[in-house]
């Protein structure tokens, strides 16, 4: 596996596809790591892109600072992959932690990058998302990783996708405890005990942004989706029917479908953000659907908005 | 080189490889005790001293376990590896502190989450190996509680008190990391255990998601007015 060095630090990271397509670079979760992205490569790959993922600083096989992780200093480590890829700027995708970290690295470093897609993502802590994050490092420092293992897959994947696989869940929960350190996602939790807002920022993200948020997703709800569809000017928000706040888990597929579409448009000029809302199809390679005019796509109930 | 304990012997691990794994442990986890004992004075006046006197409780209870719960056998090569890992553990109080007690209170916290965060001896357990085995119990209790134990120290060395401080401390917890870790994988290594390939593992919950990675057809998402 290659490695990249970022200041002092060490970085893993994988690439698949073509030397010369357009480049993806994916970001993972807090508890995610290269090998989650696979079937992503795949598809991406198969479509002529190349892919990049990698561990960010405390995950994975990258490495893990003791005490201090900056998320500034995750920015860095995104920067540097993206240099090292080559001149050409990247799609940029992340998910829930590495949403944050994609959003950051758009807003500064927006020459050296071609589209942005935040998944599950986040501009600002809620007094609702912060007492979720509260309660999970609680939960992490209580009960260890797997109590936050426990927590996290009932939160994030529907009972359909859970149901499915039931046999294998522990060996799920086995691996991923295996790859995480307890020290290490407490340092990634930690590292928003001085989030600031990026709301204000997400104005001067000038390309074009695709924001996907599950149907269900109630970690990081509609309403925090809507503020980076209200404030990035180039932004379509995209919901992806039946799923909570893992979808790039439970649908794979049709996610990778929805990421090679976008950069596919927006490579070839066709893409056009205008802050709309749509609903992703249920399987691969289906038509986006308009959200139905004069209703409100905040809510969960099919209610007509008030003139 | 494996990832694991084992190969089992009548199912259980290795008496060799319990008491190389017990007695890197108890060495450790010996030299933070008497550090410990050594920081606590008689009379408690501050809250952190009462964690303190926490920490050296939970101490012994794992030296306790350890000596009880393990299958001893002679191992002629753990003398000099125990001198050598009972010189490591010796106090080095940190250069750029304030003074020579906060130095010597940040490196035994820095060794204290070293000792906690870098030595994961339930992760040496075979998959599926049974939670009633004595050995496999105390590994699992100790990794379970140095998660919690960690706590008081990455309190203390992230704790404004140090603030002014950070990258000293960050300096000393690095270094701390380093010496345990470059230990901790030696001994694996003396039992052919390499643990560095754990983030290669195939999450179950995706095997049965690739074969359709090529499904997407459509390649636009050009989107229709409503």
């Amino acid at each position: 596996m290659p490695t990249l060095r970022s200041g002092s630090r060490q970085i893993s990271y994988v690439l698949d596809g073509p030397a010369r397509g357009p480049t993806f670079v994916l970001v993972n979760g807090l508890t995610q790591y290269i090998k989650i992205w696979e079937p992503f490569r795949a598809a991406l790959a198969d479509r002529g892109f190349r892919v990049a993922t990698f561990d960010l600083l405390g995950q994975g096989n990258s490495d893990k600072p003791s005490l201090f992780i900056g998320q500034d200093d995750q920015v860095a480590v995104l920067r540097d992959l993206v240099n090292e890829l080559g001149d050409q700027p990247a799609f940029v995708a992340g998910i829930s932690f590495g949403a944050v970290i994609a959003l950051r690295y758009a807003i500064a470093h927006s020459d050296r990058i071609a589209g942005l897609v935040p998944m599950s993502a986040f501009a600002e802590l809620t007094p609702q998302l912060l007492m979720f994050g509260d309660a999970l490092r609680t939960g992490l420092v209580l009960g260890g990783t797997g109590y936050l293992q426990d927590l996290l897959f009932p939160m994030n994947l529907s009972d359909d996708y859970i149901t499915e696989r039931l046999d294998r869940l522990e060996d799920a929960k086995r691996k991923g405890w295996l790859i995480n350190d307890l020290y290490a996602l407490q340092n990634l939790m930690e590292s928003f005990l001085d989030f600031k807002p990026l709301t204000p920022q997400l104005s001067s993200i000038s390309v074009p942004t695709m924001i996907m948020n599950g149907e269900f997703d109630f970690f990081t709800p509609r309403k925090l989706h809507e503020s980076l569809r209200i404030h990035i000017p180039n932004s379509a928000l995209i919901i992806i029917q039946r799923v909570y706040h893992a979808f790039t888990l439970e649908k794979p597929v049709l996610s990778a479908d929805l990421l090679a579409r976008f950069a596919e448009d927006v490579l070839a000029g066709r893409w056009r953000g205008d802050k709309k809302v749509w609903i992703a199809p249920e399987e691969p390679g289906g038509a986006l659907i308009p959200f139905p005019a004069g209703y409100d796509h905040l809510r969960a109930l099919p209610l007509q908005l008030k003139a | 080189m494996k990832p694991f304990l084992g190969p089992l012997e009548h199912g259980r691990i290795p008496a060799l490889q319990q008491t190389r794994i017990s007695a890197f442990l108890i060495s450790a986890h010996g030299a933070l005790t008497r550090q410990l004992g050594v920081a606590i004075p008689a009379s408690l006046h501050h809250g952190w001293q009462v964690e303190l006197h926490s920490q050296y409780c939970r101490e012994m209870e794992i030296l306790s376990l350890l000596g009880r719960a393990t299958s001893w056998v002679p191992d002629p090569a753990l003398g000099f590896q125990v001198w050598q890992w009972e010189m490591a553990w010796l106090p080095r109080p940190v250069a750029g502190a304030e003074d020579q007690s906060q130095g010597g209170l940040i490196d035994l916290a820095a060794f204290g989450h070293a000792l906690h965060t870098v030595i994961r001896p339930a992760a040496l357990l075979p998959e599926g190996f049974p939670d009633e085995d004595p050995f496999a119990l105390a590994m699992r209790r100790i990794e379970f509680e140095s998660g919690r134990l960690m706590q008081a120290q990455i309190l203390f060395l992230k704790g404004p008190q140090l603030a002014h401080v950070r990258d000293v401390v960050a300096s000393a917890v690095e270094s701390r990391h380093s010496q345990v870790r470059e230990l901790w994988q030696n001994l694996l290594r003396s039992m052919e255990i390499d643990t560095s390939g754990r983030h290669t593992l195939m999450p179950a919950y995706q095997a049965r998601t690739q074969p359709a990675a090529a499904a997407a057809t459509q390649p636009s998402v050009v989107m229709r007015e409503p």
